[in-house]
């Protein structure tokens, strides 16, 4: 899609451009292309991601969590349109936030992703910069590229893995009462069927060589 | 000057090297274990430990040119790796720091890794790859602690490339066999490509490939296709933990290191982020004794010392766990 906007922001593996149609603003998600892959694996990882990420984000609406809708993909160019939610991530706001606060967002992050699980649904990438708060508190689940369906007990522990994981590299100093309050969210929306999947987590954790 | 003898046993190699405080490397030898067949046993290789130990550490101090009276800290793998390895290693430290009279630092591993690479470089705070045969972790510094940011959720990227290789008949290491094989493949076989988040998993992968080659497809495209998508996913971790801590350098050290392939990808990698980008050099970085001996002189520069009763081995020992207070 050939619209203008200015970037907002370039991460690992998009472009993000904030563009303005009919009078609203829009996010334009570009995959660019990687020189430094072989062509095969790059457009490859490309269309799945885009493809992965348009799935994902109707599905979790469809599940109940609050996610940008989708507009328009291009699969030329792998770019999809989708509503601009005006938000801050977590990852930003957490140190500034009191720890009541911050323990509420991460309960309802916790909820989100036990919503996904239920309906069969892992993020593939949970981290606090891909949880948007607004300025009423509502929060959404960006970033739904890594993103898989027909998820088994093993993919949902990777998923909590993963959040623990960037809760020890992104917020050390508050990392305990983050993860205490998300698991709670987690376990609290999900009832006994969030026992195996903690369990697995745990096994993760250990199966790396050293730890 | 301070002057440090390491010890490095963490696993199939053993190492002992000398580093002046002033980051000289005034001597570094060490000799690994190839096992006839099969992977490397713990039992097996701390009496490899245990048999060339006392003579590797004094071809150390030969090569360095000193008399033992001259070393004035001894330094060793504390952790983490493998229990027997380790404890065989540990001796031999707790004996030469009580027998010389100096004090004694236990160092870790991975954190040893990172702070050669970076003397070095000259690197102040990079994002690190570190690969090897048992380890495939991208680690970065952030509030008072390095940082495993990435990792392999089941086996390391060496022990791939070793197991993939006893499969099809190589020795072991495999890892320069199948970079040779690799440079003459030209069809690429998609095999899992498997990116969770910052980790990876090579599991998948592992298992299709040999699936390719019982299928008696051609070895050298196999190689071509099983670097190409293990190094990606490499790739894409490592540029994921860059775009995330916004830090201007990247080291790649390790075993795995050595692969021309692998290197020119992050170095594509780095590029693209207008990163710096070093490769540390084949005697640095693989497992040796200079990395434990130079992160012994920064600890001890902290007051970072054991006493010999609280100098048990720690074979979980987590990167995070290591304060460094030689760093702002």
């Amino acid at each position: 899609m050939r619209l203008e906007g200015a970037h907002i922001a370039i991460g690992a593996e998009s472009i993000i451009t904030k563009v303005a149609l009919w009078d609203r603003s829009f996010v334009l998600k570009t995959r660019p292309s990687k020189p430094y892959l072989i062509p095969a694996i790059d457009s490859s990882l490309r269309a799945s991601r885009t493809s992965r990420e348009c799935k994902g984000l109707n599905v979790a609406r469809s599940l109940g969590v609050p996610t940008p809708a989708v507009h328009a993909i291009d699969l030329n160019d792998y770019s999809i349109l989708m509503d601009y939610i005006p938000g801050t991530p977590l990852k930003q706001v957490a140190s500034t936030l009191g720890s009541t606060t911050l323990g509420n967002l991460c309960y309802r992050f916790g909820r989100i992703i036990a919503k996904l699980h239920r309906g069969g649904m892992v993020h593939g990438d949970p981290t606090t910069s891909n949880l948007l708060i607004t300025s009423n508190e509502k929060t959404w689940i960006i970033d739904f590229g890594l993103s898989e369906m027909n998820a088994t007990v093993e993919m949902k522990g990777v998923d909590l893995h993963l959040i623990k994981r960037a809760l020890e590299t992104s917020h050390w100093d508050m990392q305990e009462n983050m993860l205490s309050r998300t698991i709670e969210g987690y376990v609290d929306e999900l009832g006994k069927e969030a026992e195996p999947v903690l369990e697995r987590m745990d096994a993760i954790r250990e199966r790396g060589r050293y730890h | 000057m301070t002057i440090c003898l390491g010890l490095e046993g963490t696993a199939h190699s053993f190492g002992a090297g000398i580093v002046s405080s002033e980051g000289l490397v005034l001597s570094n030898v060490w000799d690994m274990l190839r096992p006839d067949e099969g992977g490397i046993h713990p039992r097996e290789a701390s009496q490899h430990h245990a048999y060339l130990g006392p003579l590797l550490i004094r071809q150390s101090i030969d090569d360095a040119g000193i008399s033992p009276k001259q070393i004035d800290i001894i330094a060793f793998s504390q952790g983490p790796g493998l229990g027997p390895c380790l404890r065989t290693t540990a001796t031999m430290a707790r004996s030469l720091s009580l027998h010389l009279g100096v004090p004694l630092i236990g160092v870790n591993h991975c954190v040893a890794h990172i702070e050669i690479g970076s003397l070095e470089s000259g690197f102040n705070d990079p994002v690190t790859i570190y690969v090897s045969g048992g380890n495939s972790q991208v680690i970065a510094f952030a509030g008072g602690r390095y940082r495993t940011f990435g990792e392999t959720l089941d086996i390391a990227i060496g022990n791939m490339l070793d197991v993939f290789g006893r499969h099809v008949g190589m020795r072991f290491p495999a890892g320069p066999k199948v970079e040779k094989l690799a440079k003459m493949g030209s069809t690429y076989h998609t095999l899992p490509y498997s990116v969770k988040g910052m980790d990876i998993s090579y599991s998948g992968m592992l298992t299709s490939a040999r699936r390719l080659f019982d299928e008696g497809l051609p070895l050298d495209d196999i190689c071509y296709s099983i670097q190409e998508t293990a190094f990606g996913m490499l790739a894409e971790v490592a540029e994921r933990a860059i775009a995330h801590t916004k830090k201007n350098e990247v080291l790649l050290t390790g075993g795995v290191a050595r692969n021309n392939r692998l290197t020119e990808i992050l170095q594509g990698v780095a590029d693209r982020h207008g990163a710096r980008f070093h490769r540390v050099s084949p005697p640095l970085a693989g497992d040796q004794g200079a990395m434990i001996a130079w992160t012994g002189i920064l600890q001890y520069g902290v007051g970072d010392t054991l006493e010999i009763s609280s100098s048990g081995v720690l074979p979980k020992w987590r990167t995070d766990e290591q304060d460094i207070g030689w760093k702002e």
